[in-house]
């Protein structure tokens, strides 16, 4: 089976997708408390089922820089990787799709350059076009626990 | 997804099957390192150790572990012919498998924190496929196998057994079922017992569990009659069975051994003591640590509840409500929940002595005779301690006691040439005290160098605070050349965020050049539920630790003297009088950049390093007792920010260390704290 279930978000513009099975579970995101001295793409810290998991806003850490931010909708994608979790501020998570990942491709450079290295390929459904995120590296490798 | 469920499932059970068997390994090499000091073989835990390593080794394959399996394979090879040697395991083979033991261990760690595991270090296999596996097998004891008896007997017994044999003396087990109909008539083990010691040498009385209760084979060394030896027993001719003396060259085969184990009916019992031991054992449950987390969790939540209640209550009395009655029914729920509490953290609770049992094993892998002699003291007392706390502080006192033997003990000769025994010792003292677990370090070496440390930090060291500074500094190290240990594992500042952040404990060390170093390590006993006071800064609340607040006092101006601000600096720094002293006064609010729009009213004082250390901030808010959460996450950690609790409105609230904050600040502004000590 090279058919793989993917969820699909979008941030800005563009829309994306993370393999199923890193993703934990998908919440609706109100606030997160801010944490003073954090990175500028830690939008903070939430709570998810008595854990305490910081949230990356992909906006910021994308350099997405248009002001069409959705106020409602907003989610949080709640990740496992390399024994870390963490959440992923989308501006809408809403679909699940069967991928079959030997369609993936490179990305060509205009994305990669766009997303600063933070699309590992990209794969065309129709006439849909999705980015496959590399979900270590926007969590920061080098904050990889030993 | 349910596939991956599935799997990590899995992965959880071998995690916490490997663990138990990688601990029963090392077990069984001390024992077998023992034995070889005392000039005595092991030949029962040679014979465990095999076969842990083949579980092991099953278990691994299962989930596709190659390394582990590899490993495993590589040393149970070399334990199969040392029991085929009668349980010979040399100290270069002990050494080896101690590091196979060790190498198995970090794999599984890798699986259970969803790393991939290394492979499997080619230089451990390659040392291990010379060992001579001929040579071994080369002195075979002079032993005999017998096979209902091998699994039950000891060196002693054995010795009894073969003494009878060459005197050709006839050697029977006797079979004893105590039950109602036999006591009603008089016949008990004990009356069986001395009947049958009454009629030759009584080797051995072993009970063991059968389905309907208990049966007691007894090893008789007699010359008396078969039909005497029955009646003394109370039973049956069918329940004497003779042992026939073993051929000279025979030597059984693990194989054959283990045939013969499993043939045993039931499952043998070795003697009173264990029985006493097996049946505490059956009281045990194994608990995965997750499950009491949940009941903790559980419990927070109920915790968090009961300050909706309060303030429920609260409310409903200032409307003029008659809340008697509820109040004492919520006074009556905080002392059970009180309770509850202290039962759960009771449940999480794990012995210290238990937890230290690896350094023995660390020890042992540093230890080189003639070049690093070094004994291993431990003291654990009754000392418990909550199980999340063990798991955290472990690494930290791992590396104090591989620092002391690496760094601390100087070389036998060294030693000698200072008076001093040739070995060193190592001793890890731990005591409870309060709700604290103070684990002290001590080593007898050659002490901590301060002018050499100055130098090489470029900074003067004028006590152990300052020492503890400089060595607790991330990337310190006083070692120029590398030793092969202290490159590996953690450093000294991880020993601080370990003990100090992680745990809210505290550090401290003595040192004495040419005497030795002691570090003391205090931690609380459990990390669940913590008092503290809460606060807020601009639309932010925070909470920290009653524990570590000096006072607090209203902010009046008048009393505050703000030195010229210097450009640059985020948080400027004020100083007010306090009584009659002089306190730095730093605005919170400033320091972690948060905006307010309102004044701040309070300050927080906190110590550090005895120097008294004010935060403003907007208002107080409470004080109570909360459930706080460690952050885990690098992205969320940052210094100064203990975890994070939840005040019952279901978002995380930051807990602050002011205490690590002001040392931040320290670092910033040095000049400016350091003026009012002057004054």
């Amino acid at each position: 089976m090279t058919n793989v279930l993917h969820v699909a978000f979008r941030v800005g513009a563009a829309e994306y997708v993370v393999p199923a099975s890193l993703v934990l579970h998908l919440d609706a995101f109100v606030t997160a408390t801010p944490i003073p001295g954090s990175a500028a793409y830690v939008a903070g810290l939430v709570q998810v089922r008595g854990r305490l998991v910081p949230v990356v806003d992909l906006r910021v850490r994308f350099g997405v820089t248009s002001d069409d931010q959705p106020s409602v909708g907003r989610r949080v994608i709640v990740v496992q990787s390399g024994g870390r979790t963490a959440g992923l501020l989308a501006d809408s998570a809403r679909e699940v799709i069967g991928i079959d990942v030997t369609g993936f491709a490179p990305p060509p450079e205009l994305v990669e350059s766009q997303a600063t290295g933070f699309v590992k390929a990209v794969a065309a459904l129709g006439t849909r076009l999705v980015l496959l995120i590399d979900v270590p590296r926007i969590l920061g490798e080098e904050h990889r626990h030993d | 997804m349910s596939d991956r469920v599935d799997l990590q499932e899995f992965v959880v059970g071998f995690v916490a099957e490997a663990d138990e068997l990688v601990s029963a390994a090392t077990a069984q090499l001390l024992e077998i390192e023992a034995g070889n000091t005392a000039g005595v073989l092991r030949p029962k835990a040679v014979r465990d150790l095999f076969r842990g390593l083949h579980t092991i080794k099953g278990l691994a394959g299962m989930i596709g572990v190659e390394p582990i399996v590899v490993l495993a394979h590589a040393l149970e090879t070399v334990l199969r012919a040392a029991d085929r040697a009668g349980g010979h395991l040399g100290s270069r083979s002990v050494s080896l498998a101690v590091q196979v033991v060790q190498a198995i261990s970090e794999r599984v760690r890798a699986v259970a924190t969803g790393h991939i595991p290394e492979p499997a270090p080619e230089a451990l296999l390659e040392a291990l496929a010379t060992i001579n596996l001929t040579a071994a097998v080369a002195p075979p004891p002079p032993r005999a196998s017998i096979p209902a008896w091998d699994q039950r007997m000891g060196a002693g017994e054995r010795q009894q057994v073969m003494q009878a044999f060459a005197e050709g003396i006839p050697v029977y087990t006797v079979t004893f079922v105590p039950s109602e109909a036999q006591s009603a008539h008089g016949h008990t083990i004990a009356t069986v017992r001395a009947a049958l010691a009454a009629l030759g040498e009584l080797v051995k009385v072993a009970p063991r569990a059968t389905p309907i209760g208990v049966a007691f084979d007894l090893l008789l060394a007699t010359r008396a009659d078969r039909a005497v030896v029955a009646t003394a027993a109370a039973t049956t001719d069918e329940a004497i069975v003779l042992i026939e003396p073993p051929a000279p060259a025979e030597s059984a085969a693990i194989e054959d051994r283990a045939a013969a184990a499993t043939s045993l009916p039931a499952s043998p019992i070795e003697d009173t003591a264990s029985t006493a031991v097996a049946a505490i054992g059956r009281a045990v449950v194994r608990v995965e640590l997750s499950r009491l987390d949940d009941l903790q969790e559980l419990l927070s939540s109920l915790v968090v509840s009961r300050f909706r209640l309060e303030r429920e209550l609260v409310v409903q009395a200032e409307r003029g409500v008659d809340v008697r009655r509820l109040r004492e029914l919520a006074d009556r729920q905080s002392v059970q929940l009180r309770e509850l509490r202290r039962a759960i953290l009771r449940a999480r609770m794990v012995r210290m002595s238990e937890v230290l049992d690896p350094l023995a094993l660390v020890v042992r892998s540093l230890v080189r005779p003639g070049v690093k002699e070094v004994k291993l003291v431990v003291d654990a007392h009754d000392a418990e301690v909550d199980k999340a706390v063990a798991d955290r502080i472990l690494p930290a006192i791992v590396h104090l006691v591989r620092n002391a033997v690496d760094h601390a003990i100087e070389s036998p000769d060294e030693r000698v040439a200072a008076g001093k025994p040739r070995a060193g010792t190592v001793q890890v003292n731990c005591t409870n005290i309060g709700n604290r677990l103070e684990l002290a370090i001590i080593d007898d070496g050659r002490g901590i160098d301060r002018a050499a440390v100055a130098r090489r930090a470029g900074r003067a060291i004028s006590d152990d605070g300052e020492l503890l500074d400089v060595l607790t500094a991330p990337g310190f190290s006083t070692r120029d050349v590398i030793s092969q240990v202290s490159g590996r594992g953690l450093g000294m500042d991880i020993v601080r965020r370990i003990a100090v952040s992680d745990l809210g404990g505290d550090l401290e060390v003595r040192s004495e050049l040419g005497r030795g170093t002691t570090f003391t390590v205090r931690v609380p006993v459990t990390i669940a539920i913590v008092d503290v006071f809460s606060f807020a800064l601009g639309a932010q609340s925070f909470v920290t630790p009653v524990a570590t607040v000096d006072e607090i006092f209203e902010l009046s101006d008048t009393l505050t003297h703000r030195p010229p601000s210097r450009a640059g600096t985020r948080a400027a720094v004020a100083m007010v009088e306090r009584r009659g002293a002089v306190v730095s006064l730093v605005s919170l609010g400033e320091l972690l950049a948060i905006h307010s729009t309102v004044p701040a009213t309070k300050a927080i004082v906190v110590h550090r390093n005895g120097e008294r250390l004010a935060f403003a901030v907007d208002r107080m808010l409470g004080r109570q007792e909360v459930v706080i959460r460690p952050i885990e996450d690098p992205l969320a950690r940052r210094p100064g920010i203990a975890g994070a609790t939840d005040l019952g409105d279901g978002r995380p609230t930051l807990v602050l260390d002011l205490v690590e904050l002001g040392a931040g600040i320290a670092r910033r502004h040095d000049p400016i704290i350091a003026a009012p000590r002057s004054s």
